[in-house]
Parts: C-alpha cells; structure tokens; sequence
C-alpha cells in the first residue's frame, strides 16, 4: 500500500516540502505553522494563494469529516458483511473481524479509520482543485454513481474501460490531455471477478486511489483502501453520500477561503463558518 | 439472629466491601433454621470448624461468587459509563444483530421487501449482504408490486461454489429463497407452491 504519493495535483507548490505525511491525520508529521513562512520577495497573491494551500494541512481534520458519519450508520449500511469463505482473499485477512457460519465479517473499527483518511485524502484533493473520478464496473450501481459525480461538480466512469486510457492517453485523447488527480472505486473488481484494469494503471502513472475492497478483492494496490461491503445497496448509496458531502464540503470551504483572502489579503483568518 | 451473625462473619475472608445480594441470599437461606433453635445451633457448629477447614461445597462457591461480585463491583461503574453515553463497540452490535441471533440461514422465516420487478422475477431484500430473485406466483400474481413485504423461507445467503481448477469460489452474487406469500393486513394469508 502507497500511502501519501506526491500526485499531479500538488505541483503548485514554490517550496518543496515532505507533503505525503501531511495527509495523514493522525501522525504529528503534518506541516507546522514555522514550515509555511513564504520568501518575503514574494508578492501578495502568491503568498496568499500559498497561506491558502497550506492551511488545511496544520489540523488532523480540518473538514470535520469524523461527523459526518458513525459507527451505527456504517453497521446499519451493512458495510460489515463480507462474501464467503471461499472467496476471501488472502490479503483481506487482516481487515476481516471474523467469519459467521462461513461468511465473514469486516471490522468496523478498522473501517472507521481507513475511511476517515479517505474522505480527509479526497477532501484536501477537492479543496486544491484536483480532478476525481469515480469508477465502478458494478452496473447494479452505475446510475448512483454517476449522479453522484454530478452533484459533485466531479466525474465517473462506469462503462467499460479501454486499455489505454490512462496509460495512452496522449494519443488516444490527444496532446495535452490532463489525468484526473484522484480516482475512487467503489468497487475494485469487473464483473469477472478480475480486479479493474484501472487500480493497476492509475498506480502506474502515479495516481493515488482510494478504493472499497470487499472480502474478495485484492487491496495491495489501493492508495487508501476502504475495507467494506460493495455489494448491498444501502452500503453503496452510503459511500456515495458520503463522498459527495466531502467533495462539497471541501470545494466550499475553498470557495469560502477565497472570498475572505480577496477581501483582506494583508491578515489570514481561519474563517468561521 | 445472633448465630446467624456469626456464621456469615465466619465466611467471610476478609473482603472490605459485602455485597448485598449474597447478605440477603444467606438471610433467606438461613431463614428457615433460625425458627428452630436447636437446627440454627447444629448448623453453626458444622460451619465452625468447615471454616478452619479446606472448604468445599457451598462454602467454596459462596468464597468464589463473594470475589467476583467484587471484581464486577469494581470494574462495573467503567461498563455503566460507556452504557450510559449510548456508544455501542461493533462487537456489541454485531452480537445483538439479527443477523447473528438467526444462527444458520437454512430453512429460516424472514420478511422481505420487493424492490425491483422485472416481468416475472421478483428481486426481494430482506436485509442481508444479498438479495434473493424468486418467481412470481401464479395465484395473486398482481399483487406483487415494488414496495410490496413478502413472507420467504431462506435456503443460503449467497450462493458460492468452487469448481473444478478454481483459486477461490465462484459466486452469484445473489441469496437463494423459497418465496411463501404476501403479509397483508387482513392477515389473510396465500400459500404457495
């Protein structure tokens, strides 16, 4: 599991910086108030735009994503209950509470970590402007997620997925063409119980992913994995739910920081509300 | 009352708090001899010399019931915090789930919901990972609608096999159920085949 690559999307950065533990919320490895300082021949907007950048990186959970869902609800989701035995795969079994009576069961207290530093992961990407895309081969669910990409202002890819899409894109799409900074599977697996083309390409051009793996899927590499059922709907209306509060979340927390910076470039508030 | 004072005190080995229960347990134990003198001062002589003793039976159990209401009294106000602020452990909730309690899914009653109809398939939830499909019935076909509770008898929750040459199993994805008939209101109920 990578966990904290440096993807496309935080190029912006002027001071190089160990980002990748930024992300995490609950190492004491983010960045501290002394890292942010900017050169003072600098102008206004730029060091603004930094201060803006860096805020959210100084608090675990600077969104206040640990609110917006709980236990009860990932329980009374179904998100708990995994395939059979004999579909488990070896990986998984470290994420696994236990087996009933030959199926297993995932354990929340795990899932409730592994889905706080997702949600954290893809809400810091939303605030800085960086492309999701949602993809699921799953076609019980397609039309949720792709509705989801919309209220989202985000996009989805819920058909079949040509070879090079992201490895060729270049010259399948054209010259210039811009890879999305995030991809979330809400299911990792197609439909022939082959794990989606999509997780190893997008670890091939260095795109971080964050992906729900169920008992049967394989979750090494997965960004950020979700260990958690993806096959109930209730579970997979609950994951877009949430992922679409985080997205609007963070995108109008950005907005909101905008609007202030603009308003008074000299002075930095955190901006209540 | 006397007697019996000292016989309680005699158990005792030296625990600081009592525990009420056991005082009242002893009392009403008890209570029947202290009408008759004479019993009441056998029964004191008996336990005597048993305290000195290696003791056994009742003694034993009531020495080893007096040291775990002790550990329970002493671990019991952290349990009742964590009950009192409502936050349930997933094992806590796992364990009283339904799904848990019904122990194997073969031959169970549940009620399901039909959320999906296509011509005669009926795709019926009844709140496990999988759904289950049965045919529509042929008496009171038109009464199974989308949103519609259904009476099924379960036979699997997920239909798995491993086949010849295979890593893993191979799964359907779907529950296997025997569809009973509607729940109506008018507790009418239609038996199917």
């Amino acid at each position: 599991m990578a966990a904290g690559v440096l993807t496309k999307g935080l190029c912006g950065f002027r001071q190089p910086r160990i980002i990748a533990a930024g992300y995490s919320c609950s190492g004491p490895l983010y960045a501290t108030a002394t890292a942010v300082k900017t050169l003072p021949l600098q102008t206004d907007s730029t060091a603004v735009t930094d201060k803006i950048q860096n805020l959210p990186l100084e608090t675990p959970d600077f969104f206040r994503l640990s609110e917006l869902f709980s236990l009860k609800d990932l329980f009374d989701a179904r998100v708990h209950l995994g395939h059979k035995k004999g579909c488990r795969h070896r990986l998984m079994e470290p994420y696994l509470f236990g087996s009933r009576l030959g199926q297993d069961i995932i354990d929340l207290d795990q899932t409730m970590a592994h889905l706080q530093s997702a949600l954290n992961f893809t809400a810091h990407i939303a605030y800085r402007g960086g492309i999701i895309l949602f993809v699921s081969r799953r076609r019980q669910f397609g039309h949720v997620v792709e509705s989801t990409a919309g209220d989202c202002g985000e996009y989805a890819h819920t058909r079949y997925w040509q070879g090079g899409l992201l490895t060729n894109a270049p010259i399948q799409y054209g010259p210039g063409v811009r890879l999305p900074d995030l991809i979330v599977f809400l299911s990792t697996l197609n439909n022939v119980f082959q794990q989606h083309v999509g997780v190893r390409d997008a670890a091939k051009m260095n795109i971080p992913t964050v992906g729900v793996v169920d008992s049967n899927c394989n979750p090494s590499l997965v960004t950020y994995p979700v260990p958690g059922n993806d096959d109930t709907p209730a579970a997979m209306e609950l994951y877009c739910r949430l992922f679409k509060m985080t997205i609007n979340r963070a995108k109008d927390k950005r907005r909101q920081m905008e609007l202030l910076q603009g308003l008074s470039p000299a002075g930095l508030t955190q901006g209540s509300s | 009352m006397a007697a019996l004072c000292k016989v309680v005190s005699g158990l005792r080995t030296g625990a600081c708090v009592f525990p009420k229960r056991t005082i009242d347990i002893c009392k009403s134990l008890y209570s029947t001899d202290s009408g008759e003198t004479s019993e009441g001062n056998a029964v004191e002589e008996t336990q005597k010399p048993a305290a000195d003793k290696v003791k056994s039976g009742f003694a034993a159990a009531y020495e080893q019931h007096t040291d775990l209401q002790q550990r329970q009294n002493q671990t019991g106000t952290t349990v009742r915090l964590g009950s009192t602020r409502n936050e349930k452990s997933f094992a806590s909730l796992l364990r009283n789930s339904p799904l848990m309690q019904m122990g194997p899914a073969k031959d169970k009653m549940v009620i399901g919901k039909i959320f999906h109809i296509i011509k005669d398939d009926l795709y019926i939830d009844f709140g496990a990972k999988f759904h289950c499909v049965c045919k529509r019935p042929t008496v009171d076909g038109e009464k199974y609608q989308r949103g519609s509770r259904v009476r099924i008898r379960l036979e699997d929750l997920e239909l798995t096999s491993r086949f010849l040459g295979a890593n893993t199993d191979t799964t359907l994805l779907e529950a296997d159920a025997f569809l009973l008939g509607l729940i109506e209101s008018k507790d009418q109920r239609v038996e199917q085949h």
